[in-house]
């Protein structure tokens, strides 16, 4: 259903920013590491314990200022179908949903018989996400 | 390659490396214990805020869609935006309820009144609507006025939360956000299918009522409600549902209670067929039977359905199709489609086995007749 695309498109923007903000974060645990336990690097654990902790400080705000600005509508992904049959046939007809489509609408003559035609049904499938 | 150093974290016995690990771990518990629940009102404050800006984001664009809905059948020249805007915060004050007695046909009284005002201001500002589109357009508003709703009460707690500093508004806010940010999907979604006048989940028991009724002549009963009579194995079979093709639900409980009435109370079962919300992990389009009256009103009808069926001591058979709350407020599924032709057989089939020829049976198709003709 489109409602239920939109809410999956949302978390699914919110997921990929959780996945980099744990990224950023075990970036910084390796390089805290890398300071602490690599003796050649030990002479610049400054620098790494800055890039470490700009990393961590990147990370906590992707996690908490990440999708803030993601206002927008993903459109419903669905295909509303209007069945039309006949009244005195096994006419069946598919095509898109029209404004002013609803079902026991009567359509006129039917295009196999005399008889009347109208609207059968009309349903949403979901598109799949490709 | 990997020795124990003297870098960030020191790792030694002299007295640098002491002092380092001490101002550590003094550090961490200071900033643990100092700042722990600051941290955690901070880590629920964000949540809150991006929930409410997704709320305003879908309340100003329903109101947005709604404009330009009701626009089309506006009169030129006449400056509808403040009139909608001012219209979606209208309120209902529901009646006390200290006292019960009556207190049912108190809240009919000013459900009347609600949608009178409905009526009367959807005829002021979309004069050119006929009664399908007026109709349909009273269902964009209530959406917008959900929305509107569901905002004001989010960020009415999101920002007594940040003037409290309370951890526990928060929490439960934050407890609760996943299922109002559902509901507020659902109502933007289903004002989309409002707009094109598509039948939605909810209008089941209508399609079912129209598959039954279909070809025969249809009176009026009640407000927004039609009755068809027809025969089924020599059972008299009255069947109503609300009038479509327009969005009403009609007042069925009032349409029942007439017709027992009008037959004397000699109606051997009255069916009720109705879309019902499903538990996670119960499939869309699946129909369950049971007993009682199949209708999600705020009482007044149901009540009416109850107590006339108790007074002539009829049985009340309930017939529901399973869908989420998406599902119910947006375009029909084919699940529901299809279950709709189930429901007919089971109806038939139970008229056959719990009635006797010469019997009168009601069929009441409740929801929504949005995009459902008869």
């Amino acid at each position: 259903m489109g409602n239920s695309g939109v809410t999956a498109m949302s978390k699914q923007r919110q997921s990929k920013f959780a996945i980099i903000s744990i990224v950023l974060a075990l970036g910084a645990f390796a390089l805290f590491v890398l300071a602490t336990f690599v003796d050649p690097l030990s002479a610049y654990s400054t620098v790494l314990m800055v890039a470490g902790l700009a990393l961590l400080i990147a990370s906590w705000g992707i996690y908490f200022f990440g999708g803030r600005t993601a206002q927008k509508l993903e459109e419903a992904a669905e295909n509303v179908i209007t069945v039309i049959g006949c009244r005195s046939c096994d006419l069946r007809e598919e095509r898109a949903f029209t404004l002013g489509d609803y079902i026991f609408k009567e359509l006129g003559q039917c295009k196999k018989c005399p008889g009347n035609s109208y609207i059968r049904a009309i349903y949403a499938v979901p598109l799949k996400k490709e | 390659m990997v020795t124990a150093g003297q870098g960030l974290f020191s790792l030694g016995n002299d007295m640098t490396s002491i002092i380092v690990n001490i101002v550590w771990m003094v550090l961490f518990f200071a900033v643990i214990l100092l700042f722990n629940q600051r941290m955690q009102i901070w880590s629920y404050q964000r949540n809150a805020e991006k929930a409410t800006a997704r709320l305003q984001f879908l309340a100003d664009k329903s109101r947005e869609d709604a404009l330009n809905s009701i626009k089309r059948f506006a009169q030129e020249n006449v400056d509808i935006r403040s009139q909608v805007t001012g219209f979606l915060d209208f309120f209902l004050i529901e009646p006390v309820d200290r006292d019960p007695f009556g207190v049912l046909g108190r809240l009919e009284h000013i459900l009347d009144n609600r949608r009178d005002r409905f009526k009367a201001f959807v005829s002021q500002i979309a004069p050119k609507a006929g009664k399908t589109e007026a109709a349909n357009t009273e269902d964009i508003l209530e959406a917008a006025m959900a929305l509107t709703f569901i905002f004001k009460i989010v960020r009415h707690y999101l920002l007594l939360g940040k003037k409290t500093k309370s951890l526990m508004i928060f929490v439960q806010l934050d407890m609760q956000l996943p299922m109002i940010m559902k509901m507020a999907e659902a109502y933007y979604n289903a004002q989309k299918t409002f707009s094109t006048g598509k039948p939605i989940g909810d209008g089941l028991g209508a399609l079912v009522a129209s598959k039954l009724m279909l070809g025969q002549p249809k009176k009026q009963i009640a407000e927004d409600v039609v009755y068809a009579e027809l025969d089924l194995s020599n059972r008299k079979v009255v069947v109503l549902k609300a009038e479509g093709p327009g969005g009403v639900v009609g007042k069925p409980g009032e349409a029942v209670k007439q017709l027992v009435e009008n037959l004397g109370g000699k109606v051997a079962r009255i069916f009720m067929v109705d879309a019902a919300g499903k538990l996670e992990g119960e499939k869309t389009g699946e129909v369950v039977e049971g007993i009682g009256a199949a209708i999600g009103d705020p009482g007044p009808e149901k009540f009416k359905i109850e107590d006339v069926a108790t007074k002539f001591k009829i049985p009340v058979d309930a017939i529901i199709c399973k869908m989420d709350i998406e599902e119910a407020l947006t375009t029909i599924r084919k699940e529901v489609v299809e279950a709709s032709d189930v429901i007919v057989e089971k109806i038939k089939k139970a008229i056959l086995e719990r009635t006797k020829e010469g019997d009168v049976v009601i069929v009441a198709g409740i929801g929504n007749t949005i995009g459902v003709g008869q």
